[in-house]
């Protein structure tokens, strides 16, 4: 009998059980019937049981010995192999965490270092004038009058230091400011002294008069080639010098109720001076007045009244008596 | 007779679960449970004893890293015989001319005894008994020979069936082909089988 697939399939079905019990008794009278197919039958029954007769060979004696030896080379394998890569890991992670922990340390100390310059005292050190610019306010200027050494000042007072101012227009800025002072009513409380090079005005008086001067000062402020302004402090030769300077920031530190804190706004001022520096485009503030670019808050300053020979049109104010005392002096200094 | 593969899942679970969680009195039992149907099944699949020793090893290895892997999904009996198998057959392909060259070699030295219980053997219309079938070596040795004749999925078929004694489903799930393959694979494997025996006897 040549063989059937399907037959085949049938009869193996058959002899393995795997038929449903309908299929079985069908095969069994197809089988009855067909000698041929009995025959295939008996032929693949008898493969099966040559199969089915091969005898079981034992499985080696020490086969569970050699399953944990054969687990036992692994892990060494694996624990030889596993440092090297944890190790190397363990050492990228130590590397980005020294990396994180130093960024960190970085930006704390650059915070640090803002935080100290707006806080702590201002060292000439690390004085933040630029470098370039001359003559420094806090240098002694040549024929210097008497009246300029910045002065110790004693606290509870008001604001304390000078203003340096350099123009081309010697004799107007002079005349302007002389009219000021006399406006304001602070003729009795300041000294004027005229040399070659320069005016030096020394004023005393009480904070709302040097407040309505620098309102002045403000109108004529487009005359002055450049502003410093060095404030004061409690200790001797350690000044706080803003340079460039504009006329928002000085009535800021003027009006401060006392020294302290005109030092705390000036150090303020002169920080973030630095940082509009070094920003894009931070030379703005270069320029001796740009209200734009100032970062604080600033005061509302009174428009200044012009010089004006119309005494019904002038209201010289009361001299100021009483009140926080500040003591500014104003040098004016020719460029030409 | 092979043992039912309903008689060896007793058990099975328990020791499952105690393994996955670190016994290793469990694996170990689990390891002497299946150690010799394991490695006579790879036997008679590879054709050679120290192979069949080593995949026997390797499975058990396998099935120790992957404890923890094995979910239950079928049973621990099928999970174990499918690393066997997939190891085994993995193995015959990549050793396959070796394995031919081996077997040519063994044909040679069967002697005309063997040949001539071999004919009888197969013009016997009678339905033989295992048992005595098992009590002629020279037959056993040839039937052995014949078996590694057939292509190596036939084979597997043939063992799971007719040595471990799984049935069709069984056979399924361990080479995770369809029931009806099983079926007609099978039927080709005693087929063939029939033709290399009686090819053999010539």
């Amino acid at each position: 009998m040549k063989a059937n697939p399907q037959i085949d399939e049938l009869l193996c079905s058959f002899i393995d059980g795997e038929l449903p019990l309908r299929q079985q008794t069908e095969v069994q009278r197809l089988v009855a019937r067909d000698a041929e197919v009995a025959r295939r039958l008996r032929q693949l029954q008898n493969c099966k049981n040559l199969v089915n007769a091969l005898p079981a060979e034992p499985a080696p004696i020490d086969m569970l010995e050699q399953v944990k030896r054969s687990l036992e080379r692994r892990t060494l394998l694996d624990s030889h192999a596993a440092p090297t890569v944890s190790r190397a890991g363990a050492r990228h992670l130590k590397i980005r965490r020294f990396l994180a922990a130093a960024a960190m340390i970085a930006l704390m100390g650059g915070l640090g270092a803002v935080v100290y310059q707006i806080v702590a005292p201002v060292s000439p050190a690390v004085s933040v004038r630029p470098v370039a610019d001359a003559p420094r306010p806090i240098q002694v200027i040549p024929n210097a009058p008497s009246v300029a050494p910045a002065p110790v000042v004693v606290a509870g007072q008001g604001f304390s230091g000078r203003l340096e101012l350099r123009t081309a227009s010697l004799t107007q800025a002079d005349a302007f400011i002389k009219a000021a002072i006399e406006d304001n009513g602070l003729k009795g409380f300041a000294e004027t002294q005229t040399l070659a090079d320069r005016r030096v005005y020394r004023i005393e008086c009480s904070r709302e008069g040097l407040d309505r001067l620098v309102a002045d000062l403000g109108t004529i402020w487009t005359n002055f080639d450049s502003a410093t302004l060095v404030v004061d402090t409690d200790r001797f030769a350690d000044p706080v010098v803003i340079e460039p300077v504009t006329v928002r920031q000085i009535a800021q530190i003027v009006k401060q109720d006392s020294t302290e804190a005109s030092v705390q706004v000036a150090r303020g001022v002169v920080v973030l001076n630095s940082f509009a520096q070094a920003m894009p485009g931070g030379d703005i503030l270069s320029t001796p007045e740009n209200n734009t670019t100032m970062m604080i808050a600033t005061p509302e300053i009174p428009r200044p009244r012009l010089a004006s020979n119309d005494p019904a049109t002038k209201a010289i104010p009361a001299p100021p008596q009483g009140g926080v005392q500040t003591t500014m002096t104003i040098v004016l200094l020719n460029t030409q | 007779m092979p043992l039912s593969a309903a008689s060896i899942n007793i058990d099975d679970s328990v020791l499952v679960q105690r393994s996955q969680r670190g016994d290793l009195e469990a694996m170990e039992r689990l390891i002497l449970k299946y150690q010799g149907r394991i490695f006579n099944v790879i036997l008679k699949i590879s054709g050679n004893s120290d192979d069949a020793a080593e995949l026997t090893q390797e499975t058990f290895v396998k099935v120790i890293e992957s404890i923890d892997k094995f979910k239950g999904r079928s049973s621990f009996y099928t999970w174990v015989f499918r690393i066997a198998v997939n190891l085994t057959l993995n193995y015959c392909q990549r050793n396959a001319k070796m394995a031919t060259r081996s077997l040519d070699a063994e044909e040679d030295e069967s002697d005309s005894q063997a040949r001539q219980g071999l004919k009888d053997f197969l013009s016997d219309e009678s339905a033989a008994d295992p048992a005595v079938l098992a009590q002629r070596r020279e037959l056993c040795d040839l039937a052995k020979q014949a078996l590694l004749k057939l292509e190596e999925p036939q084979r597997a078929v043939m063992v799971l069936r007719d040595i471990e004694g799984m049935n069709y489903a069984e056979i399924a799930d361990v080479l995770n082909i369809e029931l009806g393959t099983v079926r007609s694979r099978l039927s080709r494997a005693r087929s063939h089988l029939r033709e290399v025996l009686e090819a053999m006897q010539k």
